[in-house]
């Protein structure tokens, strides 16, 4: 009973505070702008429209066009449940649970990049194209950050992985997961939310063609993505472990906010990217985490 | 009851299924179904025996050249043999269909007596425990395979393809019969069997690592993959790939667990696991043929059951520890996946070329209409071969992690390379998943791109029936790895009796239920999404073309396009070959970009080899210009330098 409730608390927290942080960003970047903005529960706006739309589909698409979305979500709400919430620590944990956590988020990637190539149209052919091409480095990145924390604490458990500080390489590990972030999240500067042109787009121009339920399950497991990123960074710099609980929560949302704010303020004062520089950027974020990695085996040698 | 009863009885229908296959189809369906369920059988009664104290083991009465004949299965051999039994039996079916007598009425008999024939030396070389006999097996099934791969052989490229097999395959035997020659002349004997104490024995291991590298196509030694599994039937290309290529990695298991090894050996493995996996995948990620890319991805596969291999042997090396077993485990698990999946993705792509008529992504597309089950079940090939939750492929890759981030966090001396070889399987994860969606997207996806494509219709029951059977087995060791996992643990005791304590499933029992909740709820999702979809109201429109009047099927992505970025990155080693034919002039004729991605280590390094060793030859070849009066010098030439070696030698 307790154990049901507290699943049930988890989905709440993940699925109902996750399109807070796209009207966040979006807030700052309007801030920043001198303008208002959008309200911040825009999205909750959006997504409770589009769940009573009518679906347009694409004669050349298949039945996966709509089944895509819907497995890439729970594939990105399955990562999310695997991802210890500080204090509140983590509904299932077991050895080796962080490599199914990056290959879940490898299974919404692969179905999203396939239902954008149902449609046959050069758009969202150009949209895969670049998400799964840049994904090859973003994994490296990835998997060198997971196995800094991994040779930091001696565990692969991602339950004990992310509880003892991150050491000296937390700032090295910071920037490169930061990168690692805006890479995934498809923020400045490797993709731009804004532009609806396809040809400078990746996550936008796969999207392209959804429409309705399937397209706001697509908005809001990118929003849960977003808060995925925001708390695994946020854990894997800040020593929560050494906390009481309360303080622990309240750096923990203190943590996920400041890299929200953080990703507007990116938003705002950088431009996106040319397309052949962001491998360069990329394998920048690999080399950052690298780097924490070495700091890492340096910091805790037996 | 032991494993001789059926062992026997599935050579005895081989063997009649062999000589049967020419004239009866049916009878040799029947008899290699019988055959091949009979080895399963006797594997899974290996498998089922709790104790493991002793393989079943015969000798004969009877000698073979010379050496009685020594069969044994154990629990390696048995896990090979299983895939084996599989494979040869879902082939069969599919031929019957795909390969059948009214469309090739000249190659379709001989195809069934060969494949019973593969079927039975590849059985054969997994039973046989001495080594003459391990090379008279080696040899037919290398010719059997070799048959196989140039059934077509009317075109020219299968004829080049089959030349190139057997060419390889013979550089690969020539070092095995220099590495058991040795074995026997240090041992004393032709008897192979669990030799550690000879330390002397240990170098042999780069000959064994040279020829079964061949067969198994260790990256550089692949060349010959990509032709002959692209260019032989695919029913052929599966068991080739699936199953004929683990022969290699059997080879390699077998002889580093019985042998001992050198101290490199691991370093070697994990290297060249490595380095393959990433170039592999590189290079598949570039073609533009469906069965070729499929055929480098096999070298990228091997390269991570190598990888696996290479900490077993690193965990070996520095203390026995629990982390190479887990590494091996994976290995060993991704030998039957691998087999499974890329069965799997042949028999789907052979249905493709039975439909369509070509191979070239850049002609198909649209299939899925069409061809609906041959869709849905490469997309679940594809999902499987990119390691994706909750499939099978996933567990063994998982598995090999596990190893390696042990490996890097016990701070060992292998730490370092087991970091790296983590790096680099990440990597080849993420390239293998663009793959795939490359090679799902632009051939089933979309609008089809020629006629041929267009009027596609789907296979038959026949080849149906062995595409479910390998997709219900991968999800089935998907969902419930812990029903396949005594097996593995049992091979993982004979490779190393240190390791024969099964003492975790812990790591397999949890990810098993995790993986069919999140299959369970993988289905629910799409379903209430679909039905809430059609609630709210659906209608079908064309594609947003952003305004363009008169959209055609040319204008989708192309195979080439998609990986242009990734194949980019990678284009030191890839060299592709490209021919533009500008437009040109006010009113251009025509205009036209071709691309090819040649097979690079062969065209760039053995066959310069070649070349140069056919020049010398040249060159030699003038000494024979048939003038006597120079022949006499040479044989007086040759007596004086005899004479003076002589002469010098005579003093002690």
């Amino acid at each position: 009973m307790i154990a049901v409730l507290e699943i049930l608390v988890r989905l709440a927290v993940w699925l109902l505070l996750a399109p807070l942080l796209p009207g966040l960003i979006n807030r700052v970047k309007a801030w920043v702008a001198g303008r208002r903005g959008p309200p911040v529960l825009q999205l909750y706006y959006d997504l409770a429209r589009l769940w009573q739309k009518s679906v347009v589909l694409s004669t050349l698409a298949s039945p996966a066009f709509i089944a895509g979305p819907a497995v890439a979500w729970v594939a990105v709400l399955g990562a999310a449940l695997l991802l210890p919430l500080g204090p509140a620590g983590v509904a299932l944990s077991f050895r080796g649970d962080v490599i199914l956590l990056v290959y879940l988020l490898a299974v919404a990637r692969f179905c999203t990049a396939w239902a954008a190539m149902e449609t046959g149209s050069a758009f969202e052919g150009m949209g895969s194209v670049r998400e799964v091409s840049y994904a090859v480095l973003a994994e490296a990145a990835l998997i060198t950050a997971v196995l800094a924390l991994s040779v930091h604490t001696g565990s692969i458990t991602l339950a004990t992985m992310l509880a003892p500080a991150a050491g000296a390489g937390a700032v090295l590990l910071g920037a490169g997961l930061f990168l690692v972030l805006l890479a995934e999240n498809c923020r400045v500067p490797f993709d731009d939310p804004n532009t609806h042109l396809e040809l400078t787009m990746i996550h936008e121009a796969m999207i392209l063609d959804h429409s309705g339920p399937p397209l706001a399950a697509l908005l809001h497991g990118a929003a849960m993505k977003l808060l995925f990123f925001a708390a695994l960074l946020t854990q894997a710099v800040l020593p929560l472990g050494n906390l009481a609980p309360l303080p622990a929560a309240a750096a923990l949302a203190a943590g996920i906010l400041a890299v929200t704010v953080g990703i507007g303020l990116v938003e705002s004062l950088l431009a996106r990217l040319a397309f052949r520089r962001v491998p360069l950027l990329l394998t920048t974020a690999f080399l950052l985490c690298l780097f924490a990695l070495l700091m890492a085996w340096k910091g805790s040698a037996p | 009851m032991t494993a001789g009863p059926p062992l026997l009885l599935a050579a005895l229908g081989l063997v009649g299924a062999t000589v049967l296959g020419r004239s009866q189809p049916k009878t040799w369906l029947a008899l290699t179904l019988l055959g091949t369920t009979s080895a399963l059988t006797a594997a899974l009664l290996v498998f089922a025996d709790g104790s493991g104290a002793t393989p079943w083991d015969w000798r004969s009465a009877f000698l073979v050249g010379g050496e009685a004949l020594h069969l044994r299965l154990d629990g390696l051999s048995a896990l090979f043999l299983a895939l084996l039994c599989v494979i040869g039996g879902t082939g069969a079916v599919y031929a019957r269909e795909y390969w059948a007598d009214k469309q090739f009425p000249g190659s379709a008999p001989r195809g069934r007596m060969w494949w019973s024939a593969l079927v039975l030396s590849m059985g054969f070389v997994l039973l046989s425990s001495n080594g003459l006999h391990f090379l008279i097996g080696w040899e037919l099934f290398t010719l059997s395979a070799y048959f196989l791969v140039t059934l077509d052989r009317q075109r020219h490229p299968v004829r080049a393809a089959g030349w190139l097999y057997l060419t390889a395959s013979h550089v690969g035997t020539m070092c095995l019969f220099a590495f058991f020659a040795l074995l026997a002349a240090r041992t004393g004997s032709w008897e192979l069997g669990p030799l550690r104490e000879q330390a002397d024995l240990a170098p042999l291991f780069w000959l064994a690592l040279l020829g079964f590298g061949v067969k198994g196509g260790v990256f550089p030694l692949h060349v010959w993959l990509p032709s002959a599994h692209a260019n032989a039937p695919s029913h052929v290309s599966a068991l080739m790939s699936g199953v004929a290529i683990k022969m290699g990695i059997y080879g390699l298991v077998r002889f580093s667990g019985w042998l001992p090894v050198p101290a490199a050996a691991g370093w070697v493995v994990i290297g060249l696991g490595a380095v393959g996996a990433v170039l592999g995948i590189a290079f598949a990620f570039a073609q533009n043929d469906l069965k070729r890319l499929l055929a480098y991805c096999s070298v990228e596969n091997i390269g991570v059951i190598l990888i696996g291999l290479g900490g077993a042997l690193l965990g070996v090396r520095y203390g026995d520890a629990p982390w190479g077993r887990l590494a091996l485990a994976g290995a060993l698990l991704h030998v039957w996946n691998h087999g499974l999946f890329k069965a799997l993705l042949f028999l789907g792509a052979g249905s493709v070329l039975h439909a369509t008529g070509t191979r070239e992504m850049s002609r198909l597309g649209g299939l899925w209409r069409t061809m609906p089950w041959t869709a849905g079940l490469f997309a679940l090939g594809a999902a499987a071969i990119s390691g994706l939750p909750p499939l099978n492929g996933f567990v063994s890759e998982w598995l090999v992690y596990l190893g390696l981030f042990d490996a890097v966090t016990h701070r060992g001396p292998a730490a370092a390379a087991a970091l790296l070889a983590a790096i680099m399987l990440g990597v080849t994860g993420a390239l293998a998943l663009a793959t795939f969606v490359k090679a799902g997207a632009v051939v089933f996806l979309g609008a089809a791109r020629t006629k041929a494509a267009a009027h596609a219709h789907e296979c038959g029951p026949l080849m149906r029936a062995p595409m479910i059977a390998l997709a219900v087995i991968c999800v089935t060791l998907g969902l419930a790895p812990v029903l396949f996992w005594p097996a593995i643990a049992r091979a993982v005791g004979v490779w190393h009796p240190t390791w024969s304590a099964a003492d975790t499933t812990a790591p397999l029992a949890t990810l098993g239920p995790v993986q069919l909740a999140l299959a369970l709820v993988f289905i629910l999702g799409a379903v209430f999404l679909w039905r809430r979809s059609h609630a709210n109201g659906l209608r079908r429109a064309l594609t947003w073309d952003c305004g363009y009047a008169a959209p055609t099927a040319h204008m989708q992505y192309t195979g080439g396009s998609f990986a242009e970025v990734g194949a980019g990155w990678f284009s030191w080693i890839l060299r592709p070959e490209r021919i533009l034919r500008r437009v040109r002039g006010p009113f251009p004729t025509g205009a036209g970009r071709f691309e090819r991605v040649p097979e690079t280590v062969l065209e760039r390094v053995f066959t310069p080899v070649g070349v140069a060793v056919m020049r010398l030859s040249t060159a030699t070849r003038r000494l024979q210009h048939g003038r006597l009066q120079f022949y006499i010098a040479y044989v007086v030439a040759g007596v004086a330098t005899l004479g003076l070696i002589v002469y010098l030698g005579e003093t002690p």
